[in-house]
Order: structure tokens, then sequence, then C-alpha cells
């Protein structure tokens, strides 16, 4: 479960204040399949990047799984990334020097499975994203649609509780984008709570659940009625 | 962990295999030049004979002028009156001792068909063969009694009886040296000595000598005499009197076990010169000295000033190559920025990313190391051509050279690596990402 009350985000240049986030209240409960939506600049990208523990905030309380996020260090931070988070970026984010096997196998690595089990996980989740036969393929040898697939096989490697998903149709086209999707449904049925950022009302509403989040403030859609409207 | 790191650095160095080369040829031009350098001085003040260069002590008496001093007073004589030598020698206070000046001559082959050869030559006495660690192939050194007896007995070292002999076993023949007969005791192996400890006065990197003889052949005149003289007064006319002269131009060794030993001799050595003083000699203030091996050594300052010079600015020249390698890792580091971003985003804590980083910048800066082993080695060959026979078998890269570039290589490296590394693992990851 990921609970944020009333946490802020304030970024300070010299001159310049920024409220990305204010009192941003939310509660994300196991299994969920939560869709963030608003204009640019209101602060869906913060709230992702907070609550993927990319980014620290001001003040508030933010507990995941039942840990208080603020008072991990560096160390404890990472390791709560590797075993409970997975991301899925717009870019993708492969390493372009390393081939897909290598790609899937960086968080294996950082989490300190043995050999034989990172082949396993690895293997598997190429598998499952319809890649196990192009191991040795460099990310620039794919599609942008098969290179998403990677993103999401290393994504769901170390098994996280948490998926936070950037946009991850943004840069495919409408099939590749509905097949991303598809996938995402299914690793979702499967128990992995998803937290996906979009600008697509069409992708959005797929969710079960959608919040909307504007001048830094976060609002529950009534997905029920807002379907209906639709 | 570690295998992964290293396979991640050799993944990297040759995806950026242009700026990862800049970097080894930076750091190995500044471990070549700094190599070349240190090699030189190391061999330069190397200890020749380690595992007794503590108790073998040379000797310095102040036999000087009381108005002009030696080394403006700052130091005794750096040799000793023959008449000194022989007193000394006579003593026999010490454990071992060795009395000894540089001489020369022309050996007669037996064999007609080889011509007159001319032979470098130490005039010594028995205990330098022991004193010194000689090796022999053949026979060994001659006897005190040998010395005493004033014999005509001599040792070859081994060019010269591969020269005269073919190689075999000569002890027992003899040989004509300058009109006189010598009967050969002993053959020396290889022993080159750098430095040459054992006569710093005629060139601390200079060969060891063709034939040994008893150090009483130059006062019968049976041998020639050669290697520095100096004399604060007239020696007067003809030989003899110059043997009894104030001219100094003899060495003298001794070995003592203890630290006891040392201070009686020391003792003994004030004895002998208040001894001389009531004969009118030793005007000066008592300055009798017995210095070690490398006590002597650096007293006489065989690493020369400008050598260290040179090695200081081949550091400092190691340092520029240094900046230059931090500038490009950063260049290489922050390039890598999504990647490190990326990274942190699956897990990596920063002290990961520091270690996986430092690693990278020690490979570098092994196969730097690697170059600069290459580049030391000519620059070795470039001393050697350019001051010939002075640095002939100084300029050698021996194990300990070696492992030491590697290890100032891999130190230099990881230093140079740790500001750019820092800066990377610095990268706050949502930026990156999102720049992706």
């Amino acid at each position: 479960m990921l609970v944020m009350k009333n946490v802020n985000k304030i970024f300070q240049t010299a001159d310049i204040q920024t409220h990305a986030l204010r009192d941003f209240s939310l509660t994300v409960n196991e299994g969920d399949f939560l869709s963030v939506t608003g204009p640019s600049g209101s602060g869906k990208t913060t709230f992702l990047n907070i609550a993927g523990l990319l980014e620290t905030y001001t003040n508030g309380d933010f507990l995941l799984d039942g840990e208080d996020v603020g008072k991990l260090n560096d160390k404890g931070r990472s390791r709560m990334r590797n075993e409970k988070i997975g991301f899925i970026f717009q870019g993708f984010n492969l390493i372009p020097d390393l081939n897909l096997y290598d790609n899937v196998d960086v968080p294996l690595r950082y989490r300190g499975f043995n050999a034989k089990e990172r082949k396993r996980r690895i293997i598997e989740n190429l598998d499952r994203v319809g890649l196990a036969s192009r191991l040795k393929h460099l990310p620039s040898q794919l599609s942008g649609g098969q290179q998403q697939r990677v993103a999401i096989a290393r994504a769901l490697a170390t098994d996280p509780r948490f998926l936070l998903a950037d946009e991850p149709t943004g840069n495919l086209d409408s099939e590749m984008a509905q097949g991303v999707m598809s996938l995402l449904e299914e690793i979702n049925q499967q128990g992995t709570t998803i937290i996906m950022v979009t600008h697509d009302a069409t992708l959005a509403k797929r969710a079960r659940r959608q919040v909307q989040v504007k001048d830094g403030r976060v609002s529950e859609l009534d997905l029920v009625n807002h379907r209906a409207i639709a | 962990m570690f295998n992964y790191y290293l396979k991640i650095a050799w993944i990297s160095i040759l995806r950026h295999w242009g700026l990862s080369l800049l970097m080894i040829c930076a750091i190995g031009l500044g471990i070549g030049a700094a190599m070349t350098t240190i090699t030189v001085n190391y061999l330069m003040s190397a200890d020749p004979i380690p595992h007794k260069s503590k108790q073998l002590y040379y000797v310095q008496l102040d036999s000087w002028d009381v108005n002009d001093p030696f080394d403006e007073g700052l130091n005794p004589p750096d040799q000793l009156t023959f008449t000194d030598t022989t007193n000394l020698l006579n003593a026999q206070k010490a454990f071992r001792q060795n009395a000894q000046a540089q001489a020369n001559g022309v050996i007669e082959p037996n064999d007609p068909e080889l011509l007159p050869m001319s032979v470098s030559g130490r005039a010594n006495t028995a205990d330098f063969f022991t004193m010194f660690d000689v090796p022999f192939i053949y026979g060994s050194g001659w006897t005190h009694q040998a010395d005493v007896n004033k014999e005509q007995v001599i040792v070859l070292n081994k060019v010269t009886n591969d020269k005269l002999f073919g190689g075999e076993d000569s002890v027992g023949q003899t040989i004509k040296l300058d009109g006189n007969v010598f009967k050969i005791v002993g053959v020396i192996d290889q022993w080159q000595p750098k430095p040459r400890f054992y006569d710093i006065t005629t060139g601390a990197f200079n060969d060891s000598e063709d034939i040994f003889v008893p150090f009483s052949m130059i006062a019968e005149q049976k041998i020639g005499r050669s290697g520095n003289t100096n004399c604060w007064k007239p020696s007067g006319d003809g030989f003899s009197a110059f043997l009894v002269s104030e001219c100094i131009w003899t060495q003298f060794w001794v070995e003592l076990k203890t630290q006891q030993d040392k201070e009686e001799y020391l003792t003994f050595l004030n004895a002998y010169v208040e001894e001389q003083k009531a004969y009118g000699r030793f005007l000066r203030p008592m300055d009798n000295r017995l210095s070690n091996v490398m006590q002597w050594l650096e007293n006489q300052e065989v690493v020369a000033d400008d050598a260290k010079m040179m090695m200081a600015m081949s550091f400092m020249f190691l340092i520029v190559c240094l900046l230059n390698t931090v500038g490009l890792l950063l260049a290489k580091f922050l390039g890598k920025a999504p990647e490190i971003g990326l990274r942190q985003a699956l897990g990596a804590s920063r002290a990961t990313l520091f270690s996986q980083y430092i690693i990278e910048s020690a490979c570098i800066g092994l196969a730097g190391g690697l170059l600069g082993l290459v580049l030391a080695y000519l620059g070795l060959i470039g001393v050697e051509s350019l001051y010939g026979d002075y640095m002939q078998g100084l300029a050698t890269l021996d194990s300990t050279m070696m492992i030491l570039a590697l290890v100032l290589a891999l130190i230099s490296s990881i230093v140079s690596g740790i500001y750019p590394t820092w800066r990377a693992c610095n990268i706050q990851p949502a930026q990156q990402l999102k720049s992706q």
C-alpha cells in the first residue's frame, strides 16, 4: 500500500520557488491500477518520481508498504526501489551498450541473485513479453514497441509490488500502445499494483481508478460517471 | 559484483574506445616518464649489498691542510694516505679490513697469438673478497699470508679469464702483468655491483675490475696505480717519498659486526689520530668517521641532484597527465548521466555506482600502466644510449619496478577517478530519466 498525506514538493532556485505538489494526499491500495492524468506541468511526474523514491519531498508523510520513506537513507531507498518498485518510462530507458539479456539483468544484479536465478528470471520475463528469442540483440535492433516490452520485462524481473509507468505508450503508435496496455492490464490482473501517468484520456480510462493532478493538487475522478459522460 | 563491474567497465571502454584510448595514452605517458626517472633513481640509490651494508664501514680521517680544509670543512677527505691505510691495516683492529686502490696494467698473454691486453685492476687486501661477497667460479681470493709475504698472486674476472684461457679453470697457471709473473689463485664470476660501492671515488657506476692483485704490489711497483690522487702539500721526489706523503689515494674499509664494535673501532681511530698528532700530523680538529655503505653512498651524492630534479619534473608531468585524465573521465561519466540515473532507478545505491565507476577508472589506469611500462622501457633505452657506459646496467626494469609502475598507475587512475565518479554518483536520477 502506498500512502501520501499532505505531501508538498517545492523546487527552489535562486529567485523562484515552485510548488510542484501541494498537500498531496493519496492512497493506492494493493492491486490497484491507477491512472494519473493532468495538464503539462501539473505535477504528475513529480508525484511519480516521489512515489518511485527517485526524488525527495519537502514535507508531509509518505509510507510505502508501511515504511516511512522520509527516514530512509540512500542505501535504504535504493533497496526499496529494487525490491518493491518497477519503472517503465516513456523513452524506454534501456542501456544501449547492453543486449536484452544484460538489460534485464541490471536490477537482478543489484538484488544479489545468483547466476542461475538471474537467468531463470530473465528468460521467463522476456518470454512473457514475447522476446525470449532475441536475448543477444541490442536495443537499437528492436522497434519502439519491442523496446518498451523489454523495459516491462526488466521492471517485472524483480517481482515488484508496484509498477510505475510514466507515459508508457507516449512514444508508440496506437497499435503498439494497445499491445503495451494489454500487457499492463494482464500484469495488474496477476496482482501487481500499477500507477500510470498518461496524457491519453482513452488509455487512462482503461485503468480501474483515475486521479487527476492539477496545480500540484490531486483529485479523484468518479470513474462510473466519468465513463458515462464520455 | 566485482566481476559484473569488470564486465561493465570492459563494455564501456570498448564502446567509448576513442575517449578511453586518450585516457590510456595520458596515463601511459605520465607513468612512462615517471617510471623512467624513478627506475634510474631507484637503481642509483639501491643498496648494493643489503645483507651486510650496515656492517661494512668506510673509514675517513681528516689529515688535510689546517689552513685550507677539505670540502670547506664539511667532510673529511674521501680517501686516506698510504701511511694511514698501511697503519690501520697493520693494526688489524676490525673483524675484517681491506686496503685498496685502483690500478692498471698490461697483460702479456702466454699464447703468442694473442695481443697484449690493457686491463683495469684493483690492488686490495685478502679480506676484499669475503667482505664484499665476491663470487668465484674457480679458486678463491688469496690468503692473509700472501698479503704479508707480498706474494705475486692474481684474481681474474670472468671476461679476462675467457679471453686468456677460453673460460677454462686457470687456477695455478701464471700470467705476465707489466712484466712481472703472477700466479692465478681465483677467477670471479659475473660481478657488477651497482653502484660500485667499494670505490665511489673512481666512478660509482663503472664496471668492476678485470684483475685483482695484493695491495702491496703497488708499493712494490709490480703494478701501476691509478685513480684520484689529491695532495695538499708537495709529495717530494720519487715514489718512496710519494708513499709517505700526505697525498690521499687509497681507500680503507672495515667490517664491524655490532654497534659496540663500531664504537670501539672509532675509539681506536681517535687514539690513532691522537698518536699521529704527536708526530706533527692531523693538525685539524679531530673528525674521524665511519660510514656504512648506504651512508657513504648518500655522503658521496651517488644519486645526482639533477637526477632527483628530473624525477620531480616527471612527477609534475604525471600530475598534468592525470589532470587531463580527470577532465576526460568527467566528460565520459557525465555523458553517462542517463544510464547512471537509470541504474539508480533500478536499485543501485550511490556506493554501488561509485564502486562500478571507480573500477572502470582503475581498468583504464591499469591499461595506462601497461602502456607506461612499454614507454618506460623505451625511455630507459633512450637514457642508456644518451649516457652510454655510465648508465649501463642501470637502465633496466626489474620486477619491483614493473609492479611499482602498475600500482602507481592504479593509484593515479583511482585518484583521478574520484572526483568524476563522485560527480556522476550525485546526479539526480529523476531529471536524467525524464530527459532520455
